[in-house]
């Protein structure tokens, strides 16, 4: 299969996984690496500069934000934030979506015409608005972040996985496990399902990167994850004061996501040439 | 499991089998009516071979997935070894009858290694222990002739010949009395059609299966078959045991299809075939004689009734001419045709 991948693809695949693999393994490891508490404030430190800038100090290598904190430790337990929330809304998100895009997909008639009505209202329905009211009603917390987004993210899962099982569903290997007694469960997620699973890979790595953008925009607007927690939206949005004072308060955390985001996307493009490439017979 | 098989009864017996698919009928455009397959009866004894041959569009790949319950008829029924298949459930279907597919590249999932497709149809029993199953998969690759080894590859990792024995041994594993093989080599390179056939014929004389074996390729059923149905646009316009068919046919449509056949002679060419350009369309029969506008012995009733079903001792053909057309002419044709 890598045999026939292009170089653009393959150096795609090795650079957007080994960032984000590292992205993960720094998230993961944040308690042990992290220098300082990262909710620690000391106001005697208040917004040290980098370690390239003029007066920086030691101990903190990125500096420290308006209350004294470590920023490299508040980064590093941001990119849990943002790979948490990243990861819970895909899988809520693609779960839904999987299972809707399927059904209505191998079934077809007035239950595809059903799915697809939900898909189209889905789509109208504007998400920052859908983020206020809840915030409004419930008030901010990392899980209405994760439910709110899983919830409204799934319409792009609907519909690859509705195409594809359309194209799947009309393979003799279908009717051959029909004739052979499987049970409809069984046809659905042995046969169909692992044969969509590649164009889905895809989707994910996109819900990631927009569900990651996602949270750090609403963080930046109040309606996300709530101080004090070190989201890197959230970063961003407390260092806008002093932006232009020290402007690597906000360029720090803005850096971080462009680069997770980017990778991701890359790693993405990557994958969908293995998919194409993979499935040529 | 055994209670299953009505051993006194035909193994298939169809009876008034019709099909028809609605095509477009979208908001602006209008619903067409496409009966694919009109009003088929028939049985096939235990241990018989049933070669059904038509032309593309014949409706035989429809009758296939009627018989086998893949698609439900518009009317009328078909039994399995005494057994209404609309009354089956999908455990006791599989293990009345199973089908070869056309298409090995397509029939088996390529997510899937060759021992779990081969176990698929145990597995769906839901009472097959794990190591009963395991050894009948392993029993069955080795019957068809494949190294029980392969069971560990994806079918990515075998040939076209290879494959279609994964399916055969498939299709096998539940011993069924009664496979239907839907064009089962035409898919395959012709030094492995041989092949395959040999295979089937094998595993039928060693099993005492009942096979519908449906073609286009006229040598191949007249090598396999016991008894030949001639389809044309849905309906079964000739039937009758192989040697008879071939040698006799008495349906003008028969006659053609023979004349047909290519000779491995190089000198003599292309046979000419007195069917005409036009090629049968299902969406619009005609009326009458449904085989009337493309007949070179049609006659001007031909176009006003349909035919009679005239039956001579196991032959069944539907034409006005029939009884006395078993015709000297056609016959002689049909020599010159198939051979010197």
């Amino acid at each position: 299969m890598s045999g026939r991948l292009t170089p653009s693809a393959k150096a795609a695949l090795v650079i957007g996984g080994s960032v984000l693999g590292a992205t993960v393994l720094l998230a993961l490891l944040a308690p042990w690496i992290a220098p300082h508490d990262p909710f620690l404030q000391n106001l005697d430190q208040r917004l040290a500069p980098p370690f390239w800038a003029e007066g920086s100090l030691s101990g903190h290598p990125l500096g420290t934000d308006q209350l004294g904190r470590d920023y490299l430790s508040r980064l590093l337990y941001g990119a849990r934030i943002s790979l948490l929330i990243g990861a819970v809304t895909v899988i809520l998100s693609g779960m839904i979506g999987v299972g809707l895009g399927m059904a209505g997909g191998y079934a077809g008639g007035w239950l595809d015409d059903a799915v697809m009505i939900v898909v189209t209202c889905r789509l109208s329905i504007p998400l920052i608005l859908v983020a206020l009211t809840v915030v409004a009603l419930t008030g901010t917390s990392l899980v209405v972040v994760m439910l709110t987004l899983g919830l409204l993210l799934w319409e792009r899962f609907a519909v690859v996985a509705r195409t594809t099982t359309m194209q799947v569903r009309h393979r003799e290997f279908i009717e051959a496990a029909r004739l052979c007694g499987a049970s409809l469960p069984h046809i659905l997620l042995r046969e169909v399902l692992p044969n969509i699973l590649p164009h889905l890979v895809v989707v994910m790595t996109l819900e990631l990167a927009i569900a990651i953008l996602l949270e750090a925009a609403l963080s930046f607007l109040g309606l996300g994850v709530p101080p004090p927690l070190p989201s890197w939206g959230l970063m961003i949005a407390e260092a806008r004061d002093q932006m232009f004072f020290m402007p690597w308060v906000i360029t720090i955390p803005g850096v971080a996501l462009f680069t997770l985001v980017l990778a991701i996307n890359i790693l993405g493009d990557g994958l969908r040439d293995l998919v194409a490439g993979g499935h040529a017979r | 499991m055994t209670a299953l098989i009505d051993e006194a009864g035909p193994a298939v017996s169809v009876r008034g089998l019709r099909r028809d698919f609605v095509r477009g009928g979208g908001l602006l455009s209008t619903h067409a009516t496409v009966r694919a397959v009109d009003g088929v009866s028939f049985d096939v004894s235990h241990g018989e071979v049933l070669g059904i041959v038509g032309e593309s569009g014949s409706g035989k790949s429809t009758l296939a997935r009627l018989i086998t319950g893949l698609l439900r008829p518009t009317a009328g029924d078909v039994r399995i070894a005494g057994r209404s298949l609309a009354e089956a459930d999908r455990r006791q279907r599989a293990r009345l009858i199973q089908q070869v597919f056309q298409d090995p590249y397509s029939s088996l999932n390529p997510t899937q290694r060759v021992r779990d497709i081969v176990a698929l149809p145990l597995v769906a029993q839901g009472d097959v222990p794990r190591e009963e199953r395991a050894r009948r998969v392993s029993e069955m690759l080795a019957l068809v002739g494949l190294d029980p080894a392969v069971g560990e590859r994806y079918p990515g990792q075998m040939s076209g010949g290879q494959r279609q024995r994964v399916a055969i041994a498939r299709a096998l594993v539940l011993k069924p009395r009664i496979v239907v093989c839907d064009e089962p080599t035409s898919a395959l390179d012709v030094s492995v059609q041989a092949q395959i056939l040999n295979l089937l014929q094998a595993l039928r004389r060693e099993l005492n299966l009942t096979l519908v074996f449906i073609s286009h390729n006229l040598a191949v059923v007249e090598h396999i078959a016991t008894h030949v149905a001639v389809m044309y646009l849905g309906r079964i316009v000739e039937a009758a045991p192989t040697a008879e068919l071939f040698g006799s046919p008495r349906h003008p449509y028969t006659a053609a299809l023979l004349q047909s056949v290519l000779t491995p002679e190089p000198g003599k060419g292309i046979p000419r075939i007195p069917l005409g350009e036009g090629f049968p369309d299902p969406a619009a029969i005609p009326p009458g004689c449904r085989f009337h506008p493309r007949c070179p012995s049609a006659l001007p009733a031909c176009a006003d009734a349909s035919p009679p079903l005239r039956v001579d001792a196991g032959h069944l053909v539907e034409c006005i001419l029939a009884p006395e057309t078993a015709s000297r002419e056609a016959t002689s044709q049909v020599h010159a045709g198939l051979g010197p």
